[in-house]
């Protein structure tokens, strides 16, 4: 491993490198929007070209793959072709993670980083450890695209019941810290429904949903205005084909004007009210119920033709255009049906 | 003052960083009666893209030393956009130093002697199609010599056809998507990149593209946007039509996966088991991107994160789109659950100067406010620095909200009836590219004429006499010439 205390010796005056000819970028021309290179990432990328020209795999390879990604991350020649070294020369891949590991940390959001993990764990076959260190990455950057989709890839590639055992506390601590995060809640929905056949959490659709309509539900009253638990809430239904009437009355407790003060009425467990601190109405809630009326058809839409209207005036004005568009758009379809 | 979006008295971190950006993003609003703020500085950003090109990038974009042909695009399409052509000296150098990050073996990679990555590919093909021609020197015919053979199939034996093609036959994964490039990644930017170069250079077929539209289906999250990619379930060695997506709804990726499913339509065989893209839930996904009047109606990339100026393009440029699966604001959308069919917009007025499923002239001030650095340069949005990437996709933002550019069916109809050769679907294909039309009088543009900028395909994002030129000279065909626009 590099040591970023020294120096760094440039590979041109490097004796062990004196047998490569390296190979400058451009040859002939003046190129158009050059970047302005530092000396080392000069010198260590015109090396590698030489390298690649001649096909060597080597444990020096690895060496000044290391010194170019640690300069430029997201130069995906230099991974690949360290991958492929790996390989030829059965390089052990175990230290290879350990390297990885600080470098994801150093550079989480470099596609390259993410995938060679991929590569390796695929070799390595060790997801567990895996998991623990995802969470770690995530203190860091709790929405970081990255580390939620490699996530998945590793629940999903390996698909074995004590990885998904352990992702329904986990998601549930970060919504504790922030219940908008909406990578969060995304992985939440693929824990809870996408979760394949075999490894699974084992439970069936209908429990499932069930537990998850009251979750969201609770996460909806503690903080209205949140998009993400809105759209859990609708992507839960969608999914189990349940139709959005089924909360309605929940629902309804968000679209009046104001916190209903009178906090002694008995407490509806399956309908929780919003906290005394929410903002109302939700727009969100608006937008639910009009869907709700819509589907009832003809006696429903102008309910819900009202509703947009309130939301395209006056709580969604920025949404305007499309809220007129499902006006048309619905009394159209009811009238030709 | 704009209403802050409404934190329920519980702050989170999230709620506490889009409260911190609504304040500095309402800053940036001028004084009224100050109309200096709804200038596009044009000069400005000029001046940033001619630097960059004849001088070079700074050190810190060693970061892109891969995206090389990132830069020129994105660099290239700044000035097409802006409306500034460039002289043939500077296209004569933009083609060569393109040409050197052709690979051996058969695409572009991110720079000389650099991997050949679908990336890349895109940016420099859709380069070539600003800067190329036909000829000598020109790059069109060098990607035909050394690459890309298939499109003088009539000239060569099939069996020479290009390394192009090999190339990307060898990228392809059982669930019909592709790896970016050899051990590389699965997502739906490669396969939007890989689509867009093959539609362009001819070399699309059935045999490339089997299977993938039902993988960038499977990308759709609930939410309703896409994903980057979905993981394949496989059970007794068949595929199943639902796979978990990896990654939560995105606006690049969701970009992405609407244009390859649009690009794709031609390839698509109606039948029970086609597959669906719930293009209703797209919609909702869509404009909810959009920010609120306190967030000066910029578009975010992904729920309860904050507007970005690249997203201008992402998110407000996916609009257009949706119109070539019959989803516009002037008709309704199909109320079955058979989306993305056949159904097609009919010529349309736009009388309306805002009508759209977007607030057109909130984007445009987004943009003019918060987009552009007032050193020249656009960006994400204050107080970042402008880059390249930011540059380019906040102009292309600004295009997208400009102008309404749809698939015509009059033009659709007068391009199918030009082509000369066999009948099929590599025609169609090309009469579904070349049909998108700039509508006279959709012009709709916030301050005065002057910051106009031109109109860009919504599929490949490059003007659309870029468009048609380089696809006029793959496929042999003569691109008939679209009526003078009237003056206004």
């Amino acid at each position: 491993m590099a040591d970023d205390t020294t120096e760094h010796v440039l590979y041109a005056e490097r004796p062990e490198w004196s047998d490569v000819v390296p190979i400058p970028q451009y040859e002939n021309i003046q190129p158009l929007a050059p970047i302005f290179y530092t000396p080392e990432y000069k010198d260590a990328t015109d090396y590698f070209r030489g390298i690649v020209k001649t096909g060597e795999k080597s444990l020096r390879v690895l060496q000044l793959t290391e010194t170019i990604i640690r300069l430029n991350p997201a130069h995906y020649s230099a991974w690949q072709y360290r991958y492929e070294t790996l390989i030829v020369i059965s390089a052990p891949l175990e230290p290879e993670l350990v390297l990885t590991n600080a470098l994801t940390k150093a550079s989480p959001k470099t596609y390259q980083v993410w995938h060679h993990r991929q590569l390796l764990l695929t070799a390595l076959r060790d997801p567990m450890p895996e998991l623990a260190f995802n969470e770690e990455v995530l203190k860091a950057d709790a929405k970081n695209y990255h580390t939620w989709s490699h996530r998945q890839w590793v629940l999903a590639h390996f698909d074995q019941a004590e990885l998904w055992a352990g992702e329904l506390p986990f998601v549930e601590r970060l919504l504790n810290e922030d219940v908008r995060n909406n990578s969060a809640w995304h992985h939440r929905f693929f824990v809870s429904f996408e979760n394949g056949s075999k490894g699974g959490t084992g439970e069936g659709a209908d429990e499932a949903v069930r537990r998850e309509l009251a979750f969201v539900k609770g996460k909806i009253a503690l903080a209205p205005n949140n998009a993400s638990a809105w759209n859990y809430l609708r992507g839960a239904l969608n999914h189990t084909h349940l139709p959005y009437s089924t909360q309605a009355a929940f629902v309804e407790l968000y679209v009046v004007d104001a916190v209903d003060a009178d906090a002694d009425r008995v407490l509806d467990l399956e309908n929780p009210p919003p906290s005394q601190g929410a903002q109302l109405p939700c727009l969100a809630a608006i937008e639910f119920m009009a869907d709700v009326h819509e589907a009832r058809g003809k006696e429903g839409i102008s309910e819900a033709v009202k509703l947009w209207r309130s939301l395209a005036h006056t709580h969604d004005t920025i949404r305007k255009r499309y809220w007129e568009f499902r006006i048309r758009d619905a009394v159209a379809n009811t009238s030709v049906a | 003052m704009s209403r802050p979006t409404p934190i329920d008295a519980y702050p989170t971190a999230t709620s506490n960083l889009q409260a911190d950006t609504e304040n500095i993003l309402q800053d940036h609003v001028p004084l009224e009666g100050g109309g200096g703020g709804c200038v596009l500085h044009k000069n400005r950003h000029l001046e940033l893209l001619v630097r960059n090109l004849a001088q070079g990038f700074p050190a810190r974009y060693v970061s892109q030393d891969a995206s090389q042909p990132w830069l020129m695009f994105w660099t290239l399409q700044s000035f097409s956009a802006l409306q500034i052509a460039i002289d043939p000296d500077t296209k004569q150098r933009a083609i060569d130093t393109i040409m050197q990050w052709q690979h051996p073996d058969g695409g572009f990679g991110g720079g000389s002697g650099q991997a050949a990555h679908l990336l890349p590919t895109y940016a420099a093909v859709c380069s070539l199609a600003i800067v190329g021609r036909h000829g000598p020197g020109g790059g069109w015919d060098q990607i035909d010599r050394c690459v890309m053979r298939l499109y003088r199939f009539d000239l060569y034996p099939m069996r020479r056809r290009d390394k192009l093609y090999k190339w990307y036959l060898s990228l392809k994964q059982p669930d019909g998507s592709f790896i970016v490039s050899n051990h590389g990644e699965v997502d739906v930017r490669g396969i939007y990149c890989l689509l867009v170069v093959a539609l362009i250079l001819d070399i699309m077929t059935p045999e490339l593209v089997n299977g993938t539209p039902a993988f960038i289906a499977s990308c759709q999250t609930y939410e309703g946007g896409f994903s980057s990619a979905s993981h394949p379930h496989i059970f007794d060695g068949i595929l199943a039509a639902q796979r978990p997506s990896l990654g939560e709804a995105h606006g690049g990726y969701t970009f992405c996966a609407l244009a390859s499913w649009v690009l794709l339509q031609p390839y698509i065989s109606a039948g029970e088991d086609a597959p669906r893209v719930d293009v209703r839930r797209l919609l909702r996904w869509l404009v909810n991107m959009q920010g609120l009047e306190i967030e000066l109606g910029g578009f975010k990339g992904r729920t309860n994160k904050l507007v970005d100026g690249c997203y201008s393009w992402w998110v407000g440029g996916a609009f257009a789109l949706l119109e070539a699966l019959g989803v516009s604001p002037h008709v309704p959308a199909p109320a079955s659950a058979h989306e993305g069919e056949t159904a097609k917009p009919a010529e349309s007025g736009w009388n309306d100067a805002d009508d759209s499923f977007f607030n057109r002239h909130a984007l445009q001030e987004f943009i003019l406010f918060a987009g552009q650095h007032p050193a020249g340069g656009l960006r994400d949005k204050p107080p970042k620095n402008p880059d390249a990437y930011h540059t380019a996709y906040c102009i292309s933002g600004l295009s997208a909200a400009q102008h309404r550019v749809y698939p015509s069916p009059a033009r659709r109809e007068v391009v199918r009836a030009a082509w000369e050769g066999e009948d099929g679907v590599r025609a169609a294909a090309f009469a579904e590219a070349l049909c998108w039309t700039e509508e006279d009088g959709g012009s709709y543009i916030v301050g005065s004429a002057a910051n106009r900028v031109n109109a860009t395909h919504p599929l490949f994002n490059l003007t659309i006499t870029h468009a048609e030129g380089i696809m006029a000279h793959f496929y042999k065909q003569t691109v008939p010439k679209r009526p003078p626009k009237p003056s206004h």
